[in-house]
């Protein structure tokens, strides 16, 4: 395998885990929105994700360090096409991830500035999901077709399709919130709780899947390019997607939590490489491949070599958060 | 400096919108950059001062700094990720030239960050999850990695001025050795000169936010031993930054010779140039003013030799001279002016402090250090503009242009007018966060207070 090609698939690998653990972060502030400020839940979304958010959030950077030190053309060529949406999005991240630090540690009992803080928190989780979403399906539809555009100077970010995938973004990080919620209450007795989140579980796959669907009827209608690339080499991909969203209704259906949870990540995980593979090995157009936009051989050594490095030592420390935290915390003594 | 006032944006160019909204970025991000820096070695000092001594007035300081911590990180951890984006985003073929030049320094902060983040997670939320001593230990991870990041964050813009490790021919980067562009000449003075910078603003900044509390009436333990363990650790800091300052402005002499005649204010070629203290060149005049001379120290702390000559600004060609050299000697005199004074302030106060007593509490040395906190930040900020005003019209020294650096996707007038609203609104509710987290003496048992430290 070629070292660039080795450098996509790790960047891809860092992708779907921000997909797959900051996306529950995402989702936790979407749920909080709608959970009518009531605090039960507030809590129990704020106590799943309180830990873990910040370290979730470093995949989104490091994959963008990957992406500008292996393939800096490709990053330069992304940024200047997608400048707006990006702007909006990481305006997005910045907003929600102020507003829930403060919310935790300063509002207190203020409840206006809760309020206004959890208001902020809901609607920057809604807006990232659906601008990175909806800047990967215009990706994917500009780079997919054979004899495309070379070079793209605007992206059909705002068009039809890029909107379905990008609710189905938002969806998806609901669901993942839902399911991870739902499975750390199972053991608390807090069985009301538990019961809410499990219906959101419910909700949001059902639009998960029809949104996928959709996603699906849209591409085949609109960017047919892109549809022929999804139904051969990404069908795999797309039928496992489909299979582990419906496994995930059934899973929370039957009170099966933990299989609840990884279905819900499966179906994360499938549909970021169903795009990866659609695009592959394009980056934008089809002149930027991973090839084309490589940085020379010594860069690209040094970066799979640090790459490779940064993985061993974090993968264990990741692990160690996640096991410390897995379970609610014991009644704060203090 | 115009670039940041957003008063005039109808009329400003493309090239300054973008250099505007970069420069507002990073200069809030550094302000957080700085104290996650700082915070956690003070965290770290007071709850190993508890574990040591048992006393909760140290168990209360370290809680309330990682509250304030945990804000902070919050909201420098996102204004890292505006930056990271900002990058491809304004400067897209800055980074197709460098991206694959330095992008090994931005990796590893990667994983730095990961770390870091990853006991944040731990630290905050483990304090009733783990012993004493494990919450302590689990603080390390914190400090270490926060200062790896400042490092590998700065021996970029390093390279940035002293750019080395590839051959840039007809256009196409070649031969390139990526330890060489990240251990270029300097990156031991310039990553040292930041880490320790970051360390002093913060504990000055803890020491001015107590010196406060004791100059509206709360004159105890608590406030004592925080402005006590803020001037211990700022004692040991300040005399090592004024040593790499020095060996700075010497890296500077040799690899950026325009840069330093900006920063020294050296119009002309002079030998056995004089070290200028004050003289503030008036943009469009030739003459400076407020100047005070001492005859061949600057030839001396910059080549050793009290008669070398020092190149003036006047000797470079015109597009290749910063347009912002007024602001660039602006900065430094006002970076080292805070520096020096930081230091005094810090002598006076310990030569003042009684063996095993309280330090000097009279109004004016608490004023003195309520006002030395928000100072120490500004020589921050000022060092920082130093090294990209001083390195202008040059994004990498002597290699490629600021203005052919910028992206050319319009726009840049919104964007950076967000982003100017956005850092206004994030900083209101910083603040308003911080204070009140932080205000007041936390309730301990009645004779910790008492204790006088």
């Amino acid at each position: 395998m070629s070292l660039p090609a080795l450098i996509a698939i790790g960047l891809g690998f860092a992708l779907t885990a921000y997909a797959v653990l900051a996306g529950a972060d995402f989702g936790a502030g979407i749920l909080d929105l709608i959970s009518g400020h009531s605090p039960e839940q507030r809590s129990a979304l704020a106590r799943t994700i309180g830990p873990l958010w910040e370290a979730n959030h470093v995949w989104l950077i490091f994959s963008i360090t990957i992406l500008f030190s292996a393939f800096p053309t490709g990053f330069a060529a992304l940024g200047t096409v997608l400048l707006a949406p990006f702007t909006l999005a990481v305006m997005a991240i910045v907003v929600r991830g102020a507003a829930f630090g403060l919310r935790t540690e300063a509002a207190g009992r203020q409840a206006r500035s809760a309020k206004l803080l959890g208001w902020a928190f809901g609607a920057g989780s809604i807006a990232a999901p659906l601008l990175f979403g909806a800047s990967a399906a215009a990706l994917a539809q500009v780079s997919s077709s054979a004899h495309g555009a070379t070079t793209v100077s605007s992206l059909p970010w705002t068009g039809l399709f890029a909107a379905i995938v990008g609710l189905l973004a938002v969806s998806l990080c609901a669901h993942l919130a839902a399911t991870f919620v739902t499975y750390r209450l199972k053991d608390t007795g807090q069985t009301a709780l538990a019961h809410r989140f499990r219906r959101r579980g419910l909700q949001t796959g059902t639009a998960v899947l029809a949104l996928s669907l959709l996603a699906l009827l849209t591409a085949a209608w609109k960017a047919p390019a892109l549809w022929h690339r999804l139904s051969t080499a990404a069908l795999p991909l797309l039928v496992t997607g489909v299979l582990a969203t419906i496994l995930s209704l059934y899973a929370l259906a039957r009170r099966r939590y933990l299989l609840a949870r990884g279905a819900a990540m499966l179906t994360a995980g499938a549909i970021i490489w169903g795009w990866l593979i659609a695009q592959s090995p394009r980056l934008i157009g089809t002149r930027l491949t991973i090839h084309t936009a490589a940085a020379t051989h010594p860069a690209l050594t040094a970066i799979a070599i640090a790459g490779a490095a940064v993985l061993i030592t974090v993968l264990p420390a990741f692990y160690l958060l996640y096991i410390l935290f897995a379970h609610p915390s014991p009644e704060i003594t203090q | 400096m115009t670039a940041l006032a957003p008063v005039a944006l109808g009329a400003v160019s493309h090239l300054t919108a973008g250099r505007g909204q970069m420069g507002t970025s990073l200069s809030f991000h550094l302000f957080f950059a700085v104290l996650g820096v700082g915070l956690p070695l003070m965290m770290l000092i007071a709850e190993g001062m508890h574990l040591r001594t048992g006393d909760p007035v140290w168990r209360a300081l370290a809680r309330r700094w990682s509250k304030v911590f945990a804000i902070l990180f919050a909201v420098g951890a996102a204004s890292g990720t505006i930056i990271s984006f900002e990058l491809g985003l304004l400067w897209p073929r800055f980074m197709a030239f460098a991206g694959g030049i330095i992008g090994l320094p931005f990796s590893l902060e990667g994983a730095a960050f990961f770390l870091e983040a990853v006991f944040v997670g731990i630290y905050l939320y483990g304090w009733d999850r783990l012993s004493p001593r494990l919450h302590w230990l689990s603080g390390f991870p914190i400090a270490l990695a926060s200062a790896a990041s400042a490092f590998f964050i700065v021996t970029a813009n390093a390279w940035m001025n002293v750019p080395r490790g590839f051959q840039f021919v007809h256009g196409r980067v070649s031969h390139v050795n990526v330890l060489a562009a990240m251990f270029n000449p300097a990156w031991a003075t310039e990553t040292a000169h930041m880490v320790l910078g970051a360390y002093l603003a913060t504990t000055f900044g803890v020491a001015a936010v107590y010196a406060v509390g004791m100059l509206r009436g709360r004159r105890d333990a608590y406030h004592r031993k925080a402005i006590t363990v803020a001037l211990s650790v700022a004692a040991i800091i300040a005399p090592l930054q004024l040593g790499v300052g020095d060996l700075l402005g010497r890296t500077v002499a040799q690899h950026q010779p325009a840069t330093l005649a900006a920063i020294e204010g050296v119009t002309h070629t002079e030998s056995g140039a004089g070290l200028n203290l004050g003289g503030i060149e008036l943009p469009g005049h030739a003459t400076t003013i407020l100047n005070v001379k001492v005859p061949n120290l600057l030839s001396l702390l910059a080549y050793d030799k009290p008669n070398a000559a020092v190149r003036g600004l006047d000797t470079f060609p015109k597009a290749d001279r910063t347009p912002l050299a007024w602001a660039t000697r602006l900065a430094f005199i006002g970076m080292v002016g805070i520096g020096t004074g930081l230091v005094l302030l810090g002598l006076w106060y310990w030569l003042r402090r009684r063996r095993n007593g309280p330090g000097p509490e009279d109004r004016l040395t608490l004023m003195a250090l309520a006002g030395a906190g928000p100072a120490a930040f500004l020589a921050n900020e000022l060092g920082w503009l130093v090294s990209e005003f001083g390195r202008q019209p040059w994004v990498v020294y002597g290699v490629f242009r600021t203005s052919n650096a910028i992206t050319t996707a319009s726009g840049l007038g919104a964007t950076f007018t967000g982003f100017t609203l956005l850092y206004i609104g994030l900083s209101a509710v910083t603040f308003w966060g911080v204070r009140r987290v932080s205000t007041g003496t936390p309730e301990l048992p009645s004779n910790a207070i008492v204790s006088v430290a």
